[in-house]
């Protein structure tokens, strides 16, 4: 369990009960994410490295959608990420529809060793783009990276493609918790970039971001960010 | 609609402080003795309420502009853009909610009248239209733990005994055991608002489409996490917003994704009936109501029977209803969570006589079991409940959701929708029936282990958890309503199947 941060002066000897219930509130943002892809592209697993910095051998499939919630720091901001990990099976695939609005960010996953799953893309693209608003950042994830040798998809025609489709693009691997941290965080990044530059309107409908300005900007936390909450159900 | 409706006054301080602005000559005669309580239970609060926005700012500027108000005013104000999600949707219904608002003042009211809580006119002559706060209920069993103060153990019971008499004075029949009535709260809360409201009728509960049960929840948890952001609390103080350890178990995500299933659905069914006409629209309507008969959750209003249940009871019960949806999911962290409550509950009554033949200091050799010692304080109870209550709600509501989703998933059904629907209405009363006895069980270990303490600072907590106990209830119940659309598009999906072969 890393460690955790207090946002109160009282000490919290109380360590179990204290874990969860005293998680720091005093953060700027919240930001809603939403992982997509086919089945079996690891969504859960970077999820889970994501929130507990552990790999998840045995993840059981995902109904409809599961959560996972962590804060991070961007440009001294404190933003707390709502992540919802969409389940990858084709039968639930007009249910997680149901799931991307209000999305400000999307992790569009594909397996590096599975070339089908990279030839998916395109309608996973497409429902992103449909199903959130113009702003909403989607970052393209090339996940097992750590299995070079079963490689099926090389770096360079993945990353051509999110340039073609203005995405931000990103190998990665659960396993080994390579740019796992970076793929949630640079997409954060950007958002933050567009709520700076007024590209992203707050006050829309559906932009996927809450701000809360009266947040106290507390100067004695510490800037490593927080895991909270595990989010696959098992 | 007057401010007190206001539904942003979830924390009692909030609505206390709100009142008092109101009145101030009125209120300041209470306020340092309740002062006291009010510090004591910052978890203590009403079931959210939804409001319009235009009316929160109102509010906040006035509280901004009293100088009575002792926390930060500018606080307050930045709630009014935290909220800005659901806001171009809720000024669309100001009209609706306001009305609702209403609705369910008149329904505490109601309700606090029924379970024999006195109103402040009985408690204060002057204070008599101020029937919203919680401290009502606070005053009513400090009265009567200071009464069986003298005599520990029967003071215990006392406070339930003569709640559940005061109860039984009024004449309604509800009640025949006491508090676990509060159970029926929400479901009360309902119907009172359909009846002031023929409008809100058709939509039942708090969920008109224009302010979701979540986004009230959500402004409800962001106010609890405001304060614990600027306050400077206790840790046991910070251990027990519902609110707060709600969301953390996920339970408001879970709440809003099943919200957008629900809608989406609801959607989709209208889009099918208006396609539809003639016979085939007639019959479709007709499954339908019966579908909808199903989800008005009748045998609450039966006799409960009181027999206790055992431990595994609950989980075969929860268990088999589960397994006549037909879905490939269980409910085992439910059961868990329910299971654990319980043997903590066990664990701390099996350590009471010890507790009471030994010496203080012997308690100290109980100690090595973790948290399982003999010393926890009221506090701890509190905490523990609030966390086990939210737990649970947070569970019931993800266990929903996952229903739905695996209802839409469009398989071949095996059980009619109906069915489905008559199931998990009666896993709603059985989780709800769960509820309320955790709420009397965890108030009996607080009585219990409460005996040296002050009424002002056990009674509050004991409100406290019955509270959240009948708000937890409610929650679970509105989030049962929202599975209607989904089984409603399932029917209709099924018919249209039907028909093609």
């Amino acid at each position: 369990m890393a460690k955790r941060m207090d946002i109160g002066e009282s000490a919290l000897t109380d360590e179990d009960s204290a874990t969860m219930a005293t998680a720091p509130y005093n953060y700027s943002y919240i930001f809603k994410y939403i992982i997509i892809g086919d089945m079996g592209v690891g969504k859960s697993c970077l999820l889970h490295q994501f929130t507990e910095k552990k790999f998840m051998a045995d993840c059981p499939h995902t109904i409809g959608v599961e959560f996972g919630t962590r804060i991070i720091e961007v440009s001294g901001q404190k933003i707390k990420l709502q992540i919802w990990d969409t389940a990858g099976q084709e039968r639930f695939r007009a249910v997680t529809r149901s799931y991307y609005r209000g999305a400000a960010g999307a992790l569009m996953v594909y397996d590096i060793t599975r070339r089908s799953t990279y030839n998916h893309l395109s309608s996973w693209l497409t429902d992103a783009r449909n199903l959130t608003n113009p702003n909403t950042v989607i970052i393209l994830i090339g996940n097992k990276a750590d299995l070079e040798a079963q490689r099926d998809v090389t770096y360079e025609e993945a990353k051509q493609f999110a340039e073609e489709n203005g995405l931000l693009f990103l190998e990665a691997s659960a396993k080994t918790g390579e740019n796992v941290e970076d793929a949630f965080l640079e997409a954060a990044k950007k958002i933050y970039q567009n709520i700076q530059d007024g590209s992203l309107d707050l006050n829309a409908a559906e932009s996927g971001v809450q701000h809360k300005p009266s947040a106290p900007q507390g100067g004695r936390l510490t800037s490593e960010p927080q895991p909270q909450r595990e989010g696959c159900g098992c | 609609m007057s401010e007190k409706d206001n539904g942003e006054n979830l924390e009692e301080e909030a609505t206390y402080e709100d009142e008092n602005e109101q009145k101030p000559e009125e209120r300041s005669h209470v306020e340092s003795s309740k002062e006291k309580e009010q510090e004591a239970v910052p978890m203590t609060r009403k079931r959210p309420e939804p409001k319009p926005p235009s009316q929160s700012a109102a509010t906040e500027k006035s509280t901004a502009d009293t100088p009575k108000v002792s926390d930060s005013p500018a606080a307050q104000t930045g709630w009014g853009y935290w909220g800005s999600w659901g806001k171009s949707l809720l000024s669309t219904a100001s009209a609706t909610v306001a009305t609702v608002g209403q609705g369910i003042s008149n329904v505490i009211e109601k309700a606090e009248t029924t379970l024999g809580i006195p109103s402040p006119s009985e408690i204060s002559s002057e204070t008599k239209d101020a029937t919203r706060g919680g401290e009502n209920s606070d005053d009513n069993s400090a009265d009567e733990v200071a009464d069986g103060s003298s005599f520990p153990i029967a003071g215990a019971l006392g406070v339930l005994s003569t709640i559940s008499t005061a109860v039984q004075s009024t004449g309604k029949s509800v009640i025949s055991g006491g508090l676990d009535a509060l159970e029926f709260i929400g479901k009360k809360t309902m119907d009172v608002i359909a009846e002031g409201d023929p409008g809100f009728k058709k939509t039942k509960g708090l969920m008109n489409r224009n302010s979701t049960l979540s986004q009230v929840l959500r402004e409800a948890k962001e106010k609890e996490e405001q304060q614990t952001a600027t306050e400077v609390t206790m840790a046991t103080e910070k251990k027990a917003h519902y609110g707060l350890l709600f969301d953390e178990f996920q339970g408001l995500s879970h709440l809003e994704a099943l919200e957008m299933l629900s809608r989406e659905s609801e959607s989709k069914v209208k889009l099918v009936l208006s396609a539809l006409s003639g016979e085939e629209l007639d019959t479709l309507k007709e499954e339908m109501e019966q579908l909808k008969e199903a989800f008005s959750l009748a045998e609450f209003f039966e006799e409960e029977e009181e027999e206790k249940k055992g431990d595994e009871e609950f989980t075969k019960e929860v268990t088999e209803l589960f397994s006549e949806l037909h879905i490939s999911t269980k409910p085992d962290k439910l059961i868990t969570v329910r299971t654990s409550a319980h043997e903590w509950i066990a664990q701390f009554n099996s350590s009471l006589p010890k507790e009471e033949k030994e010496s203080e200091d012997n308690q100290e050799v109980e100690a090595g079991d973790g948290d399982h010692d003999a010393k926890k304080s009221v506090e701890d109870i509190h905490a523990f409940a609030i966390r086990s209550l939210a737990e649970l709600t947070a569970y019931s509501i993800e266990m929903f959701h996952k229903t739905a989703a695996l209802f839409l998933h469009g398989q071949k059904e095996e059980v009619t929708a109906t069915d489905r629907a008559k199931s998990l209405s009666q896993l709603t009363i059985v989780l709800c029936k769960e509820l309320s006895t955790f709420s009397k069980e965890f108030t009996t270990c607080l009585t219990v282990a409460g005996v040296k303490e002050k009424a002002d600072v056990l009674n509050p907590l004991i409100t406290g958890v019955f509270l959240e106990a009948s708000n937890s209830a409610s929650y679970i119940q509105d989030a049962f309503q929202l599975l209607l659309p989904v089984l409603q598009i399932s029917l209709v999906e099924a018919r249209t199947e039907l028909s093609q072969q």
